[in-house]
Formats: C-alpha cells, sequence, structure tokens
C-alpha cells in the first residue's frame, strides 16, 4: 500500500474518531437523562469565569458529607459509590457509601474529596465530590443569574437546589431551580421587565 | 512594479559594468530566494489566521446562548470540527504540494476538536477533568501530524503532553506513575522531529522544535521525583549537559546560535543549578535521612549520566577537530562532588564555587581564543554572577566583597578592550 493510501485510511479512521469522542460524551448523558432518577440537591452558587467554556455558575452543596466508622477502609482519593435517599422535604441525602458498586443502577460513582473529624472518636466524616458542579449560561445572564441568587439568599424563606438525574455511577445536571422557578426563567422574567 | 534589485540591475547594465546575461542570471538567482520566503510568509500567516479563526470560533460558541435548544446547540458545536476536517481533506487531496494549506487546516481542525468537546461539556454541565480533556484532544489530533506533515500540530502536542504532565506530576498528583506515560506520549511526536531533522532542517518550524522538546523534558524532569528527590540534581545537571553536547553537534554547525534552543538552555541551565548549589546553606541542609540507592531519581541519573557521557565520549572520538569545551564536561564532574556534598557540605561548596570560577575562567579564554565577544563576556557574567552570590554570604568581609567586585569591573574593561585592540591589530594585519 502506498503512501497516499494509507494516509487517506488514516485520516478517515483519525476524522471518525474525533466526532466519537464528543458523540459518545453526548450519548452517555442522553442516557442519563432519558433514564436516569431525578434528585433535588440543595446548593449555593457563586459566579467564577471560566475563559473555555463561557460563564457558568459554581454549585456548592450543602449536604455533602456522610459519617462512616473511623477504622472504615473508605479514604480520600478513593473511587466511591454513593447511593442516596429523599429527606422529608424531598431533598437528596447520601444513604451509603461503599468502595463496591452495589447491585441496582441507582448510584453515583465519584470520590472522597477528604477526609475530616466529628466530635466522636470512633467515626470520620466523608467530603464526597459532586460530579455535577457546574451549570453553565448564557454569557450576558450568568452574573444576572448571580444576582438573583443572592437575592434569594437574603431572603431566608427561600430554598436553592440542583435538580440531577443519575444512573449507573453517571450524574447528568439538568437545572438550577431558585423557589421552584429554573434560574433561566427567573433571568429570562428579569430581562422582560 | 520593479523592485530594488531589478532597479540596481538595470542601473549596473546601463553603466555597462554588467552584461544583461549575468544581469538574468542574478534576478533568477534572487527570484527563488524570494519565491521560498514568501512560501515562509504563506505558512506562518496562514497558521496565524486559523489559529486566529479556531479561536475565534470557541469563545462566539462560548456565548451559550441560551434560546437554542440543547439539540441545535448540539448540532452547532459539531459544524466547526466537520469543516476542520473538510479543510484538511481538501489540502491532502487537492492541495498535496502546499504547505501552506496542510498546516492552516491542521491547525484549525486542531482547535476545532478541542472546541467541539469543551461545547458538549458546556451543553451537558459536565465539570470535566483538565487533564484527561488535554490528553484526549491532543491524542485525537496526533495522527494529523503525520497525515498532514503538520509542524504547528506537533508543536501543539508538545504543549497539549507537557501540560498534561504538568497537572498529573506536579498539581493534582493522583497517581505517580500517571507522569511516567509523558515518555511514551513523548516517543510518538519523534519520528516527526527526525522529518523535520532530514527534509526541513533549516525551517522555522525546526528551530521551534529545537526550544520545544529540551525545554518540556526539563520542565518534565521533575515530576519523575520521588522520595529521594535530592538525587535530581545528578539528573538535571546530567540532562543540561547531553543537551550542551546536543548542542555542539554539526547539525547545529553555521546556524544561528537563537536556533539552537539545546546549547543556550545546557549552558544557561548548568550554570543556574551550579550558582544555586554554590550555596552553603543547601549543603548543610542536605536531607540525607530517607535517601535511597534504589530509587527512580538515581535510576534516572544513572540513565542521563550515561548518555551524556556516551555522547562525549562519540564527539571526542569521531568528531576530531571540536575540541572538548569546559561545560561539555561539568556534569561528570559534578556526580564525585554531589556525592562528597553528602558527608562534607564545606568541602562540596568550596568545590561548587571553584567549578563555577574555573568555567568562568575557561570560557573567557575559549571566548578569546576564539575571538568572540559574546563567549568571552558570557565567561566573565558567570564570574560576575557567582560574584554576586558570595556577595549574599554575610561570612565575607565587605572590604573583600569591594575589592572582588572593582577587580570584575576592570576585567570586563580591560578583556574588552583587549580583545577590540587585537581584532584591530589583525585587521590591519589582514589576518581577518
Amino acid at each position: 500500500m502506498n503512501y497516499k493510501k494509507l494516509s487517506i485510511i488514516a485520516f478517515i479512521i483519525t476524522c471518525l474518531a474525533q466526532l466519537y469522542v464528543p458523540g459518545k460524551m453526548i450519548l452517555d448523558r442522553e442516557v442519563v437523562l432519558k433514564a436516569g432518577k431525578e434528585y433535588k440537591f440543595l446548593t449555593r452558587p457563586i459566579d467564577p469565569y471560566d475563559p473555555f467554556r463561557g460563564k457558568y455558575i459554581v454549585l456548592d452543596f450543602q449536604d455533602n458529607t456522610f459519617e462512616v466508622p473511623a477504622q472504615s477502609k473508605l479514604s480520600d482519593q478513593k473511587t466511591v459509590y454513593v447511593q442516596f435517599e429523599k429527606d422529608a422535604a424531598g431533598f437528596a441525602q447520601i444513604k451509603d457509601v461503599t468502595l463496591a458498586p452495589p447491585s441496582h443502577n441507582d448510584f453515583l460513582k465519584t470520590s472522597v474529596n477528604y477526609v475530616g473529624s466529628t466530635k466522636q472518636a470512633e467515626k470520620k466524616k466523608l467530603n464526597i465530590r459532586y460530579p455535577f458542579n457546574r451549570y453553565y449560561m448564557d454569557e450576558y445572564k450568568a452574573p444576572q443569574a448571580e444576582e438573583t441568587y443572592r437575592e434569594a439568599n437574603r431572603d431566608t424563606s427561600s430554598t436553592t437546589y440542583a435538580l440531577v438525574s443519575i444512573i449507573n455511577g453517571e450524574a447528568v445536571l439538568k437545572d438550577v431551580v431558585i423557589n421552584e422557578k429554573s434560574i433561566k426563567e427567573i433571568v429570562e422574567g428579569k430581562n422582560k421587565k | 512594479m520593479k523592485n530594488k534589485i531589478t532597479v540596481r540591475l538595470s542601473e549596473l547594465i546601463d553603466a555597462g559594468i554588467l552584461s544583461s546575461d549575468k544581469a538574468q542570471e542574478i534576478q533568477l538567482f534572487y527570484k527563488k530566494d524570494l519565491d521560498q520566503s514568501q512560501n515562509r510568509l504563506f505558512v506562518i500567516f496562514g497558521v496565524l489566521g486559523a489559529i486566529l479563526v479556531g479561536l475565534g470560533i470557541i469563545l462566539i460558541l462560548a456565548h451559550n446562548w441560551d434560546d437554542l435548544s440543547r439539540a441545535t446547540k448540539t448540532v452547532i458545536a459539531f459544524i466547526p470540527l466537520l469543516l476542520g476536517q473538510g479543510f484538511c481533506a481538501f489540502s491532502l487531496f487537492k492541495k498535496t504540494d502546499s504547505r501552506s494549506w496542510k498546516e492552516a487546516s491542521a491547525a484549525f481542525l486542531f482547535f476545532t476538536v478541542g472546541a467541539c468537546m469543551s461545547l458538549i461539556s458546556q451543553i451537558y454541565n459536565i465539570p470535566g477533568n483538565i487533564s484527561s480533556f488535554t490528553l484526549t484532544w491532543v491524542l485525537l489530533c496526533l495522527p494529523l501530524v503525520y497525515i498532514m506533515r503538520s509542524s504547528i500540530v506537533s508543536l501543539m502536542y508538545i504543549i497539549g503532553i507537557t501540560y498534561y504532565t504538568c497537572e498529573v506530576g506536579y498539581w493534582n498528583v493522583a497517581n505517580p506513575l500517571a507522569s511516567y506515560l509523558f515518555w511514551l506520549l513523548f516517543i510518538l511526536i519523534l519520528p516527526h522531529y527526525y522529518y523535520l531533522y532530514k527534509n526541513r532542517p533549516n525551517s522555522n518550524f525546526m528551530i521551534f522544535h529545537n526550544w520545544f522538546i529540551p525545554l518540556s523534558v526539563t520542565i518534565i524532569l521533575g515530576t519523575t521525583a520521588d522520595h529521594s528527590e535530592e538525587f535530581m540534581f545528578i539528573a538535571y545537571v546530567s540532562l543540561l549537559g547531553l543537551f550542551y553536547l546536543i548542542g555542539y553537534l554539526p547539525f547545529f554547525k553555521n546556524k544561528r546560535r537563537v536556533s539552537n534552543g539545546y546549547s543556550i538552555m545546557g549552558s544557561l541551565g548548568t550554570v543556574g543549578i551550579l550558582l544555586f548549589l554554590s550555596f552553603k546553606w543547601y549543603w548543610e541542609e542536605f536531607e540525607k535521612n530517607g535517601l535511597s540507592f534504589f530509587s527512580p531519581e538515581l535510576f534516572i541519573s544513572f540513565l542521563l549520566s550515561a548518555g551524556a557521557g556516551a555522547l562525549l565520549f562519540w564527539k571526542i572520538k569521531n568528531i576530531r577537530t571540536n575540541k572538548v569545551m569546559p561545560m561539555e564536561v561539568i556534569f561528570i564532574l559534578f556526580i564525585p562532588v554531589f556525592f562528597i556534598g553528602m558527608g562534607a557540605p564545606v568541602l562540596a561548596t568550596v568545590l561548587i564555587n571553584i567549578l563555577v570560577f574555573t568555567l568562568g575562567v575557561l570560557t573567557i579564554w575559549q571566548g578569546a581564543n576564539e575571538n568572540h565577544l559574546g563567549i568571552l563576556n558570557y565567561g566573565l557574567l558567570i564570574i560576575t554572577a557567582l560574584v554576586i552570590c558570595r556577595f549574599f554570604d554575610t561570612e565575607i568581609s565587605f572590604v573583600l566583597r569591594g575589592i572582588l567586585f572593582l577587580l570584575i569591573g576592570f576585567g570586563f574593561f580591560f578583556t574588552n578592550y583587549w580583545m577590540l585592540q587585537r581584532r584591530k591589530h589583525l585587521t590591519v594585519n589582514g589576518e581577518i
């Protein structure tokens, strides 16, 4: 086979690989969105700037810790499998953290940020990394979204949460909601006024 | 419009100094030269244009148009990528001989691959991990280096793998072995470097590679450090010695000094490390506990020293006209000094100072011999830097320090004056 033919074949394979990788990223997320179970995670957003991906809100979760016995093998930097349950108000809270995946598909695969101490010597506190802490917004709307959040935060009666779909270890952040209204809708409503 | 040469030539023909045949020959010669430089300019501007357009597309799409649906945004994210692939296919099939087309389209495709992945991340709110993102990006573009023979993608690839290894090796160490992946990724680009060396040794891209490759290796070598990191000094001095030796291979002869990243980095790096180690505090605080003779650091040091030693030996044997320069043997002398320092810090400090001083003096001598003002003053600068370092050592009296500075100052005046006088003398006698 001559060099020209070989480079044509290599070029086609390269192009297919370049299309496959982003394509696979989409497919994986679509599966989570369609089949995943929805959870509401209580949050506290702030607004940094990522020159690479435009504007986004970084979400800081309220309930991302879990207490385990001090002698547990669970430690920082380790891959863990987290199962969630809903509390009385309908918000997600950690039910269990394990080193092996559970038998069902309703779990999140992530890692432990760090391990902290508790008041009881026989227990330690795991700080779990939630891999859905960025919510991308329109460049012009992100600062307004932050402002909206601050207003909501001053008002102690308002609640902010992230709507997340979870299945088979994967998670996709669907929306950020303030008082049962999408942050996008709130910002758009403000613009119309 | 007539160019300068045509005007000058017609003047010479009119004056009867040059025959019209000769003038035509001269014109043809310069036309070839002009064509070549124009081709170079096309490549430079083509690549710059492609990079700017690629970055522009990333920025426009990063606006994150909220009014568009997820499906529309996803389709739009793929358009630049497909466009980039189309341009590459066009230059591959239709513009086979145009380097500017190939380089520009490959550069554009490189950016659109990154743009597409980051846009998908944005659409689906994937926080992502910058190291795996960079690695996937550059690996997806690596084949372009060979298919399109693209040197700009090769340079981006080197930047990409260096950034990736810094991320996993220095900043966010998750797996200590991950930094070793660099060497495998690095080997993948070497065939292209060899291609440039064989086919386009005088191109601008070769010059860039001669800087990027040693720079990348120097940055990444530190990621191999584990618990016996003190030994990395041997590894670095040997690596820089190896660079210096490479920089003085016949390939670099008659090339501009600025194009020789190896010799500049090797020389400045070696002097820098020696100056750092010329302070007593380093040797006094030398942490011997925990140093293992079976560490990866010592193994790497051994490999690099053996490599540099082998190249030195080869040069002495095969290139007889090339005299051994003082800088070329520093790495050999440094090894025993380093081990002496483990037991006798004061002796090591004295030896390092003697080493730097001798290096400075020999460099001045080399400059004087070769009638090269640059080398001569570089030798003087080495000694000046050594004296400035000693200025910070409080034990030396002010009087002694003052005398040292006076001597160096006079040294600068005297040697430069002497060299210029000698040049004048040689010119008068017709020896230059």
